[in-house]
């Protein structure tokens, strides 16, 4: 292919229109190093943003600023909370790919009526529990998506017994992490995990633990166009940092 | 553009040193297109709200990693917000294709709305702006991808028209609103 058509190809990339096969040949292009790519790329980007400017504006409601901010000002809890519900069902232990995915298919179902309960108790809580169940299916959708690599984590110097499995979706630039026998931390620290794309980490998300040193944590969408080699595990501030600053637990190559 | 206005990459970050009243203003600033732009995509102003939500956490969250060289943060949220909803709405299709079964009333009605694909959404499409201003055809493609996630070989299927046709009127399309925005610029504010 010579370069020009590399360049039409980032204009229909930048749009997301590329089918699959295309999309993965241009990111593969990328992840090469192309910074011609790389600008237009940005400039059809910064074009497409006259598209949603288009469209008739729609004020959100209030409420949303006030969950936000209340989010983040509790956020260190919350999240303990959150990672609390989704541990109970941790299937930690078998084997990997269809196993995992049909026990945790069967784990979410399980969960679903269980949540029910709680919803015709609790009229409140009811959008958030929709949430939390959209969530693990996604997780086990993700799990069946053939593009699924397996990146295991082992233990470094301050917890050998500890270890990770990473299942890492490098198309949709999301995955699911499932730890064991990382130690338990007070609760101003929080484990964070990070994709490392040759030495530049980036903050993948912070969790916190289990009894054993369990945890199930969803990663948030991480930026694309970068080829991540290795993921690690640091134990930093309880809301979570943009550079590594504690020691290392757990690391892994891809 | 009045004197003291905020300068977003400067509100990022304050933001990446968790400055949540920079936080603050930086969501007044942007929520409404944020929020515009997923009640387009997902259709559905429930689905949007969570999604606002979700995006703004993101950028709380990853401002430490944002990078001005990569683009405005205007480009960035929308990119940020366009990329989730367009992955919302493939997981409900998917979905729809019988991967993991659900009876949740309120994805079945959303996956409803997406696949008919004609009713109209609750966020318009404003005479006089840029999409406004392409000819129909290129205006046509570049929203079937871009605020209903289709393929350009989607595209091509729903249209009826050959595979490089619809490219070309994408690329057409692309070149057109890149000239509208080198234009804006050499103009100054309006």
């Amino acid at each position: 292919m010579n370069h020009n058509e590399w360049l039409e190809q980032a204009e229909i990339y930048a749009l997301g229109a590329l089918d699959e096969e295309e999309r993965a040949r241009f990111e593969a292009h990328l992840a090469a190093g192309c910074s011609v790519c790389e600008n237009r790329l940005r400039e059809t980007g910064e074009a497409l943003s006259l598209l949603p400017k288009s469209l008739e504006p729609l004020p959100p409601p209030p409420s949303v600023k006030a969950r936000l901010l209340a989010q983040i000002g509790s956020r260190a809890a919350a999240r303990t909370a959150r990672v609390r519900q989704r541990t109970q069902w941790l299937p930690w232990g078998i084997g990997a790919g269809a196993l995992v995915a049909a026990s945790l298919l069967f784990m979410v179902g399980w969960n679903i009526i269980a949540t029910r309960q709680e919803i015709q108790s609790l009229e409140g809580r009811v959008a958030q529990l929709r949430k939390d169940l959209a969530q693990r299916e996604e997780t086990v959708r993700l799990l069946f998506d053939p593009e699924v690599r397996l990146v295991q984590l082992s233990g470094l110097e301050p917890s050998p017994g500890a270890q990770a499995r990473l299942f890492w979706n490098p198309v949709s630039r999301t995955g699911v992490l499932f730890t064991t026998g990382l130690p338990s931390i007070p609760s101003e620290k929080a484990y964070e995990l990070w994709a490392i794309a040759g030495k530049e980490p980036l903050p993948a998300g912070v969790f916190t633990v289990e009894a054993g040193g369990r945890a199930l944590f969803r990663l948030p969408p991480l930026p694309e166009g970068v080829s991540f080699d290795k993921f690690a595990v640091t134990v930093e501030p309880a809301g979570g940092v943009p550079k590594p600053t504690g020691p290392m637990v757990l690391l892994g190559t891809l | 553009m009045g004197l003291g206005a905020d300068d977003p990459s400067d509100l990022i970050k304050r933001i990446a040193q968790g400055d949540r009243e920079s936080f603050g203003r930086f969501y007044d600033l942007y929520a409404p297109l944020v929020f515009t732009l997923a009640t387009r995509v997902l259709r559905s102003r429930t689905e949007a709200e969570d999604l606002l939500q979700d995006v703004f956490l993101q950028a709380w969250r990853q401002a430490g990693s944002y990078e001005k060289g990569r683009g405005s943060p205007e480009a960035w949220l929308i990119t940020i917000t366009r990329s989730r909803a367009i992955d919302k709405l493939r997981s409900v299709r998917r979905r729809d294709k019988g991967i993991v079964p659900s009876d949740d009333p309120a994805y079945s009605e959303t996956a409803g709305r997406v696949e008919s694909g004609e009713k109209e959404s609750e966020a318009k499409v404003m005479v006089g702006s840029a999409l406004a201003r392409l000819p129909d055809a290129q205006a046509r493609v570049l929203e079937l991808a871009y605020f209903d996630g289709m393929s350009q070989s989607e595209i091509a299927a729903r249209l009826g028209e050959p595979l490089g046709t619809v490219k070309t009127r994408m690329r057409d399309g692309l070149e057109r609103l890149r000239g509208f925005l080198g234009a804006k610029r050499v103009s100054g504010v309006s």
